[in-house]
């Protein structure tokens, strides 16, 4: 029986080409698409979900509001770890990584390489995270200082073997032994380290509940409910964090009363498998992905595999004239509507079984394309793994029952007699289902469209966007520090070069770099309502110029006062904060905590600089202050547009005579500003590439319905031209009904994509309206690419000779 | 109105190459109701093509009103034929999804006559072919001589001076063929010039003048009336 049916299929598949080809490049490409999107997704959610006891992990994150600022973190202060676990049974383990250092030089041979994945972490890091270990001992390799952990790529970079433990590695001047070497963290975790060192070797104000620096994650024990353990650091914070905070502001007596000012401290725990898809705090150790990504691309997904199954829908009932005949003929020889039905149903999912093959060939080959699009590393052969596979199989068969299943019935209730008659005449007259699907592909493309270009306006807004500095034409020389005591020597011999215009060192910058907050008050004594929480940056005397910020009062700082290094640079947020209308000569009073203990500074208000955008324009500006001092790890240099090439080797060469053997590494400003916005970048890539597909699926359908209509219609077409019809007249009257279609999906459309797009740019706080113009503009794009594909058959036909036509009776 | 001379068509296929219309001269006064008979393929429907300005001759003369249009393209011809022609044909050829009223309004929409004068010029034909009645129902719906009268009635609707009628009673029994005939008569009593391909000798004495075709040439021309 099922031979037959195929047989069947087969033959009829082969004997309408056209059709056949357009509903198996419409579905191969749909489900290429779905099969790319289902392997994001299924990787996107198995992230760290390989650690053995990953449900019980979560990460001790805090939201602070403080100041005038407001953070929200993914670190928390050295003692909580600890604290935790000692004061709570149901806390079976916790580790903390500290990263606040950055970079690392490391030393191979005669060169030093500049190492990011580098960080400190508790011993009882392999506890809660076990690794795969390639030698030594990961359980007690952090146990002395002066020792690190190596990754299988570090080890073979720098021992060219992956057995490298007992031996020495120095780390910025400083000797590490190696005790352990693991294999390289899975790429679904959500970081990645290559050289883990000893929690031992940090030199921290340790015990300083208001610092938070440390990411911690603990381990619960089985059956802990971790939404009830979260009640307790209202107690952690009444015992330990209260008693710190009054040393800074001695009138407060409670944290009842410190929220009651409006400001708050709140703990709360994260799941560490919540992490890659749900966090987006500070500092992450990495870019995390994002669930609404997740679910916008299982969407789209979802919606071009519609749009493919509903070309077959359409293109099958509107082709049902031809197939009548011999649904009549096999009725009348005694087939039931059952094997009909299966008979058709048989039809589409050979259709799709071919289609998937197609589909898994371009989906295979388009894999890095696609990884550079979602900025993934997924694996080709992940294609056929064993739990992606069964999924592949039973695909087609979900896609031959959807998309044959309307079909099918809609040809298997014809009546033998009628149809045997050749009064059958539903070929292509109003079919408010079949214009409802078409309705619906439009509606998804013109969606997509409007998506697309809300996005790229967007981005181009971000790049436009008086930024209150000039990020063009600034060459950072990263690492600096590497010069160490040359720092200055080195950024006055690049200032003697022709076309570098001005220099000045600072790693604190206003695209990703250094951060640090500190907490000030107005008057000598704090309290929450006179404390300003603010950035504050380290900067030299030609900072403001070379970043082009303008001083709107006071003054910069200045080498003619002696006194400027108690001196502030506010911005203008911080002033107004602060309350104060011209801060120019106020004061500013900081604990200042080190080793040595606790000291009170304060600080001369010299100047206002204009808000500037320092972080991403996702975020509002918050109060900064700029302080004179010195930090080498970036040095900046204003550079004039012409031979940039000549003059970077030319820096390098300085470099090398100042620096020898360490690692020179450059970065345009600009270029970090744009990589500030990969995520969106991502989003409009996306948004373009299923824009186009999603058109042209449903152009393909739009295209074969045409001509089938246009066949359907031919006499008609005949008639109509000898009464006098022109081609325009017939090219209108056969594209009339599809492009009111158009018309319709677009009005539905409109809406529902200004709801999305909205909300997509509720991430910014800064951002552009919706212009009218984007949506008449995507009605424009997807009727002009309707009309041209309608119009191409729908001319074909309007010209064709009508003797011909009126002929074949 | 329509005088040709030493009109040639010729059918080329890959191997084959068909005479239809082989120095065809011929001439049909304002006024006239012509038949034209003759076997399968002798070029009837050639001729009539042509002279519907529907297809153009590979060479000769046609001129249409003192114009030569042998050589016009698409364009004119479609603009002089709405202007000038109506068409009846053997199979109707009605619009199945435009009811009788519509169908029948059609070639005003092509010529762009407002729609109140439509309704009114549709009406009044409609009246004259006895099918008011029938106005709103689909071709479908309707006899065959029903059908017939209709498509006259669209092919007289925008007072063309020439009707061209190919077999228009072949898909119909006497009783009604002969309806339609008389209908033809009487139009062409009120002054519409008739070319009339047909294989009945019947309808061909309700003609002026019957020319006899045979291998794309006129053979004889009887003269009735």
């Amino acid at each position: 029986m099922f031979k037959n049916y195929f047989k069947i299929a087969i033959r009829n598949l082969w004997k309408s080409k056209g059709f056949t080809f357009i509903n198996i490049a419409g579905l191969a490409i749909g489900l290429s698409c779905f099969i790319l999107i289902a392997l994001y997704v299924v990787d996107e959610l198995s992230y760290d979900r390989f650690y053995p006891n990953a449900e019980r992990i979560y990460r001790v994150d805090a939201d602070i509001k403080f100041g005038g600022n407001q953070l929200n973190l993914c670190v928390s202060s050295d003692p909580m770890g600890p604290t935790l676990k000692k004061d709570y049974p149901q806390v079976e383990e916790y580790t903390r990584i500290y990263s606040s250092e950055g970079d690392k030089l490391v030393r191979k041979g005669n060169d030093y390489i500049n190492e990011e994945k580098i960080v400190y972490a508790d011993s009882t890091f392999f506890r809660i995270f076990p690794q795969t270990v390639l030698s030594g001992d990961a359980k007690t390799a952090l146990f002395e200082p002066n020792t690190v952990v190596l990754s299988e790529t570090a080890a073979k970079k720098y021992f060219s073997t992956t057995n490298a433990s007992g031996q020495t590695i120095e780390i910025d001047k400083k000797p590490f032994k190696v005790t352990a070497v693991i294999k390289d963290m899975p790429h679904n975790s959500h970081f990645h380290f290559d050289f883990i060192m000893s929690m031992k070797n940090v030199e921290y104000g340790w015990n300083n509940y208001l610092s938070h620096n440390f990411q911690t994650y603990i381990l619960l024990k089985p059956g802990t409910d971790y939404h009830a353990f979260e009640k307790n650091f209202q107690q952690v914070l009444d015992k330990y964090v209260l008693v710190q905070a009054k040393q800074y502001m001695p009138g407060l007596n409670s944290m009842a009363e410190f929220r009651k000012s409006g400001n708050y401290l709140d703990y709360f725990l994260m799941p560490l498998t919540k992490i890659h898809l749900y966090s987006n705090r500070f500092p992450e150790f990495e870019a995390n992905g994002n669930i609404q990504y997740v679910y916008i691309f299982s969407a789209v997904a979802l919606f071009i595999l519609l749009i493919a199954c509903i070309n077959f829908m359409n293109l099958s009932t509107a082709r049902s004239v031809n197939r009548a005949k011999e649904v009549g003929i096999r009725k009348v020889l005694g087939t039931g509507k059952k094997n009909l039905v299966a008979q058709f149903l048989s039809e589409s999912t050979l259709m799709a079984i071919i289609s998937l093959a197609l589909a898994v060939a371009i989906a295979y080959f388009t894999l890095p394309l696609f990884n550079k699009v979602a900025a993934k590393s997924l694996n080709s052969k992940s294609i056929f793994s064993s739990n992606f596979f069964p999924f592949l199989v039973a695909l087609p068969f979900v896609v031959g029952v959807l998309a044959g299943l309307y079909p099918a019935f809609f040809l298997s209730k014809f009546k033998p007699v009628v149809v045997l008659k050749g009064k059958i005449n539903a070929g292509f007259k109003k079919n408010i289902f079949r214009s409802g699907l078409v309705v619906f592909q439009f509606f998804t493309s013109i969606v997509l469209i409007i998506a697309t270009v809300v996005v790229f306006k967007q981005l181009q807004f971000i790049q436009t966007t008086n930024l209150g500095f000039n990020k063009s034409q600034v060459l950072m020389i990263q690492g600096a520090g590497a010069l160490e005591k040359n720092d200055a020597v080195f950024k006055n011999a690049v200032l003697e070069l022709p076309g570098v215009k001005s220099g000045t060192m600072s790693g604190y910058l206003p695209v990703t770099s250094s951060r640090s907050d500190n907490t000030y008050s107005k008057d000598a004594v704090m309290d929450p309502k006179n404390a300003l929480s603010m950035q504050s940056w380290v900067v030299d005397y030609d900072y403001i110029n070379t970043m082009d910020m303008q001083i709107v009062k006071g003054r910069n700082f200045s080498k003619n006062f002696g006194t400027d290094s108690t001196a502030v640079i506010l911005n203008e947020t911080a002033a107004r904060v602060l309350g104060y209308e011209d801060p120019v000569g106020k004061k500013l009073y900081q604990d200042y905590q080190d080793q040595n203990g606790t000291r009170k500074i304060v600080l001369n208000v010299i100047g206002v600089v204009k808000d500037f955008h320092f972080e991403s324009l996702r975020q509002n500006i918050f109060p900064l202050g700029l302080r004179l001092g010195h930090n080498n790890s970036i040095i900046s240099f204003k550079i004039s547009g012409t031979n940039v090439k000549p003059l970077i080797s030319q820096i390098q060469n300085k470099w090398k005579a100042l620096a020898p053997g360490m690692p020179f590494s450059y970065r345009f400003m600009d270029e970090a500003f744009t990589n500030m916005y990969r995520a969106e970048q991502r989003v409009e890539q996306v948004s373009i590439t299923f824009a186009i597909l999603a058109i042209l699926i449903a152009c393909l359908g739009l295209f074969g319905l045409v001509t089938y209509m246009a066949e359907q219609r031919t006499k008609e077409i005949g008639v109509r031209k000898v009464l006098g019809a022109t081609v325009p007249n017939l090219v209108a009257m056969l594209s009339k009904d599809f492009l009111k279609l158009v018309g319709i999906a677009s009005l539905i459309a409109f809406p529902v994509a200004w709801w999305a797009m909205h909300k997509w740019l509720q991430d910014f706080a800064y951002r552009i309206n919706i212009e009218w113009w984007v949506f008449l503009l995507a009605a424009f794009i997807a009727l002009f690419i309707a009309l041209l594909t309608v119009s191409v058959q729908a001319i074909k036909a309007a010209i064709a000779n009508p003797v011909k036509s009126l002929r074949t009776e | 109105m329509i005088k040709i001379t030493e009109l040639e068509k010729v059918y080329r296929t890959e191997e084959v190459e068909t005479i239809a219309l082989n120095k065809l001269t011929m001439e049909v006064k304002d006024g006239e109701f012509v038949a034209v008979m003759g076997p399968s393929g002798c070029g009837k429907s050639t001729l009539l093509n042509i002279l519907g300005l529907l297809d153009d001759p590979d060479n000769g003369s046609f001129m249409f009103n003192n114009i030569e249009v042998a050589h016009f393209n698409e364009r004119k011809r479609a603009d002089l034929r709405k202007h000038n022609i109506g068409f009846v044909f053997q199979s109707f050829n009605l619009i199945d999804e435009l009811t009788v009223f519509e169908n029948v309004e059609l070639p005003l929409i092509y010529t762009g006559v407002k729609a109140a004068e439509r309704k009114k010029r549709v009406e009044e034909v409609l009246d004259k072919v006895q099918i008011m009645h029938r106005r709103n129902h689909y071709p479908q719906q309707l006899s065959g001589g029903q059908q017939q009268r209709v498509a006259v009635a669209r092919a007289v609707v925008n007072h063309p001076k020439l009707i061209l009628a190919d077999e228009p009673t072949g898909n119909l029994d006497s009783h009604n063929g002969n309806e339609v005939m008389e209908l033809l008569t009487e139009l062409n009593e009120q002054g519409t010039t008739i070319v009339m391909v047909t294989h009945s000798e019947h309808d061909a004495r309700y003609s002026h003048r019957i020319i006899r075709m045979l291998d794309g040439q006129t053979v004889t021309e009887n003269v009735l009336v």
